[in-house]
């Protein structure tokens, strides 16, 4: 047997710093550490400060989906203030956080993921030079209008909270603003302009309505050859080029996800409280482990902390929380190795699981049985998985196949919106109390725990997606969801492991990773090998 | 052909998010029409691993040229002076920043963190972080005030959390069309041309500022007024032109209802975020501002403002951005 070790850092792509470290056993992973890099301790700037700190302080944690941050902040002071949410509020939070998920579409899929595609590891597929010539960075027929379009939705966003990223334009018992008549045409016509360039000409070749009429992995199939526009389509490519160069067959994770669902019905959510979260959610939430589903319910989240670099190796719940740094020199010699912390969720019966987040995971939650008349029902991911199973291909659909979905839900929202009536209520500002918001930031379940004592923030914890993703392992030994997602990927050329890249981004986490090999048994510096050569 | 080296420190990507905004150039056009080589991105390059290293460590040891070196994201000491919170291929960033801005003909400090050390820096600062060549107000910063990149030029501070995509790729094009001359630099080091104004200049509001009439409650409340009376506006405070150059070419935070928060001054986040001042005008007496615009003082603002109430027209009283 052959052992390798490789140790990717940088990654690319992802948002951040990440060092990804595998092992391969005769050319397949079999054990990988993901380390997140960058340390800024945002909570701890967040003690003792002005109740709604959060909003100014949380948005700034993530650049691509700072507008997610903002979201749920706004809903945990609504929580812990018992505020009134006006309808128009609701809705107008609704439109803003779904167009930074529509930029984040195109340009996490153009930017960040399908480079990869055009690495000359694929060389052979009889499909590689049209991979090329769409996807190459900023010469790629598909790129360079994927990744400008992909401005046009936070436009949207800018109208109602005047810029993306980084407005703080939601406040506890509404929003800031009142948007006007021509607020709401002009961000209907930028809406359907990225429709009809983007989605439907570019990423489809079809309609939005057509593109969901799909139930089932059969009708995907059926819909590629179904004409020339759909199986020319960049999906249509996509599909066809994943299925040929393998990407239908690593990549598949525990099968184990978690979605904190988000969108709220505006009737439903008027008064925001933990309880009574769930029922009033669009998108929906829950927890899917071992082919079964469970409600989601916050109390049962923990995060661990035996390696990462912070003191102790406690599981506390977020309200309980800490967040205390140690040097990471001193965190290795004590098996610490990542700045992420490992979120866990306890699943009645079945026990401390680590949960997969993101687009897949709330495709999961909608394929779920009994949906209210509000809710997400949509069960072609249920289908996927259970005739072809998870994989790389299959996460990034889930993430493509929400741009037509989250344009339907944005399209209702703004004709719903009745311009004449409040988008704010004064809040209550209570000096004691907790709340819990939680929404779906694109790349998955994003939450705040927020404790207010005498008037300032006596504690506040985050828990991003990328941190249920990249997280390490917990006290238990047990790999976070891209750790275990690595594990069976096969790597042709250790010297140039693209597939990891592929892996590592089906994940879309907000992180930024060199490759160096050691010997698997002295841990020396064998070579340092390439990542990620492009085309 | 100028070449550009992107990196990213103790930051949240948002300045590469905002980036990718443009529009007149787009980040497409920088690189096709423009001629500009971007050496390396975190988040746009295909090279990483032992390729991106490569690349770093010629630009570090200036056997690859780097024209540009751009910078978001603060940089961050702790714990101890040795940098290891922001690790970054093999070695601490500021190891890193130390090799490349020694290198780099001009070095941008784009955004908060980067120019002044931003969020990360707010009260107590766990992680020792710091700007480029300011901490805060104060030079010096990670750099020192001394130093001058081989061009001659102190840091370009592009401030802002996050700076807007034109004010970027603006100093970008300068540079690459031969205007480094042209570009002017205040006592912080930010473009003149950008930063002279300030975020008020443009403000859809300020005919109810011009009247001293304030906008007395959120949503609805914001058909009129302005911000700056109750709800802690800092837009006449601020350098930025954020009403001149709107976001995402739509709007801005004060014209969408937003208070301004200062996000291109070095004291952002202001007051440290301390109980009492978010979305919160500090008054002096309950009813005096204690900030009054940049220049005057307290007994000519309170001289004008009594003036311009007693002039103030009815429409100032009503709303103006209706349905």
């Amino acid at each position: 047997m052959t052992t390798v070790d490789l140790n990717v850092s940088p990654m690319g792509r992802v948002e951040g710093d990440l060092d990804v470290r595998v092992t391969i056993d005769d050319g397949v992973v079999s054990s990988a550490w993901t380390s997140a890099a960058m340390f800024r301790g945002l909570e701890i700037i967040l003690r003792g400060k002005d109740p709604q700190a959060g909003l100014i302080v949380t948005p700034r944690i993530c650049g691509i989906c700072g507008g997610s941050h903002l979201y749920k902040a706004a809903y945990a002071l609504d929580v812990a203030w018992h505020t009134e949410l006006p309808p128009g509020a609701t809705l107008v939070r609704n439109i803003a956080q779904a167009c930074e998920t529509l930029q984040s579409i195109p340009r996490g899929f153009y930017a960040l993921f399908a480079i990869d595609l055009t690495h000359r590891r694929h060389a052979a597929s009889p499909l590689y030079e049209e991979a090329v010539r769409r996807f190459t960075p900023f010469t790629g027929s598909s790129y360079g209008p994927g990744v400008v379009l992909s401005a046009a939705p936070v436009e949207i966003y800018a109208i109602f909270g005047g810029q993306w990223p980084h407005s703080s334009f939601m406040v506890p018992g509404g929003v800031i603003g009142a948007p006007t008549l021509a607020d709401v045409t002009r961000a209907t016509a930028i809406l359907e302009h990225w429709r009809s360039e983007w989605l439907e000409k570019r990423w489809l070749g079809c309609s939005v309505d057509r593109w969901l009429a799909n139930r089932s992995w059969a009708d995907v199939l059926a819909w590629i050859y179904e004409n020339e526009s759909q199986h020319d389509s960049d999906c249509g490519f996509f599909l066809r080029y994943c299925l040929d160069v393998g990407l239908d067959r690593y990549g598949q994770g525990t099968g184990d996800y978690l979605a904190s669902g988000t969108y709220f019905d505006p009737e439903l959510y008027a008064r925001p409280t933990i309880e009574g979260r769930g029922a009033a959610l669009i998108s929906r939430s829950g927890v899917y482990a071992d082919g079964a589903y469970h409600p989601f319910d916050q109390a049962r989240v923990r995060e661990d902390v035996t390696h990462s670099y912070y003191r102790g190796s406690a599981a506390h719940h977020p309200f309980e929380g800490e967040t205390d740094p140690i040097d990471p020199e001193r965190g290795r010699e004590a098996g610490k190795y990542s700045w992420a912390k490992s979120p866990r969720y306890d699943v009645p019966d079945l026990g401390v699981r680590p949960l997969e987040a993101g687009p897949l995971a709330r495709r999961v939650a909608a394929a779920a049985p009994d949906a209210a008349a509000h809710q997400d029902h949509d069960p072609l991911f249920g289908d996927i998985l259970a005739t072809i199973g998870p994989s790389v291909m299959v996460r990034v659909l889930a993430r493509m196949h929400e741009a037509a979905r989250t344009y339907r839900w944005v399209r209702g929202w703004l004709d719903q919106l009745d311009l004449h009536a409040p988008f704010h209520v004064p809040a209550p500002e209570l000096a004691d109390g907790r709340g819990f918001g939680a929404t779906e930031a694109a790349r998955g379940s994003l939450a705040d725990w927020i404790v207010l004592e005498r008037g300032r923030i006596a504690n506040y914890q985050v828990i991003t997606p990328t941190a249920w993703n990249i997280g390490p392992r917990d006290g238990d030994g047990t790999p976070g969801p891209i750790e275990a997602a690595l594990v069976g990927t096969p790597v042709a050329d250790p010297s140039d492991p693209v597939e990891l890249g592929h892996v590592a981004r089906s994940f879309d986490s907000c992180l930024v990773c060199t490759v160096h090999a050691f010997d698997g048994r002295t841990g020396r510096e064998l070579s340092r090998f390439t990542l990620g050569e492009s085309a | 052909m100028s070449s550009v080296l992107w990196l990213q420190g103790g930051a949240c990507g948002g300045n590469t998010m905002s980036f990718l905004n443009a529009a007149e150039p787009t980040v497409i056009d920088l690189i096709s029409d423009f001629g500009l080589d971007l050496v390396w991105h975190p988040s746009l390059s295909p090279q990483e691993g032992a390729q991106a290293r490569a690349l770093l460590q010629d630009c570090a040891q200036g056997t690859r040229p780097v024209d540009i070196l751009v910078f978001e994201g603060s940089v961050i000491r702790g714990p101890d002076g040795r940098g290891t919170f922001n690790e970054f291929a093999g070695r601490p960033m500021q190891d890193w920043l130390r090799d490349l801005t020694a290198q780099a003909q001009v070095v941008v400090a784009l955004g908060d963190c980067a120019a002044w050390g931003g969020l990360p820096a707010t009260e107590p600062n766990p992680t020792d972080s710091t700007g480029l060549q300011f901490h805060r107000r104060v030079p010096g910063g990670f750099l020192g005030s001394g130093f001058r990149s081989r061009s001659g030029l102190p840091v370009v501070n592009v401030p802002g959390c996050p700076a807007h995509p034109d004010w970027i790729t603006q100093i970008l094009v300068a540079l690459a069309t031969g205007r480094a001359a042209d570009i002017e630099l205040d006592d912080l080091h930010r473009p003149k041309t950008f930063f002279t104004s300030f975020t008020h200049t443009g403000c859809s509001r300020n005919q109810y500022f011009e009247y001293k009439q304030s906008t007395l409650s959120f949503g609805d409340g914001t058909r009129q007024g302005c911000l700056f009376y109750e709800f802690g506006c800092r837009g006449p405070m601020t350098h930025s032109p954020c009403n001149r150059i709107l976001w995402n070419r739509q709007s801005s935070k004060t014209r969408a209802g937003m208070p301004c928060i200062g996000c291109t001054e070095p004291e952002f986040p202001f007051f440290d975020l301390a109980p009492g001042t978010v979305f919160r005008t500090q008054k002096v007496a309950g009813v005096i501002p204690r900030e009054v615009p940049e220049g005057s003082g307290h007994a000519t603002y309170l001289a004008q403002a009594a003036a311009s109430r007693v002039a103030a027209p009815p429409w100032s009283k009503k709303d103006m951005f209706v349905v």
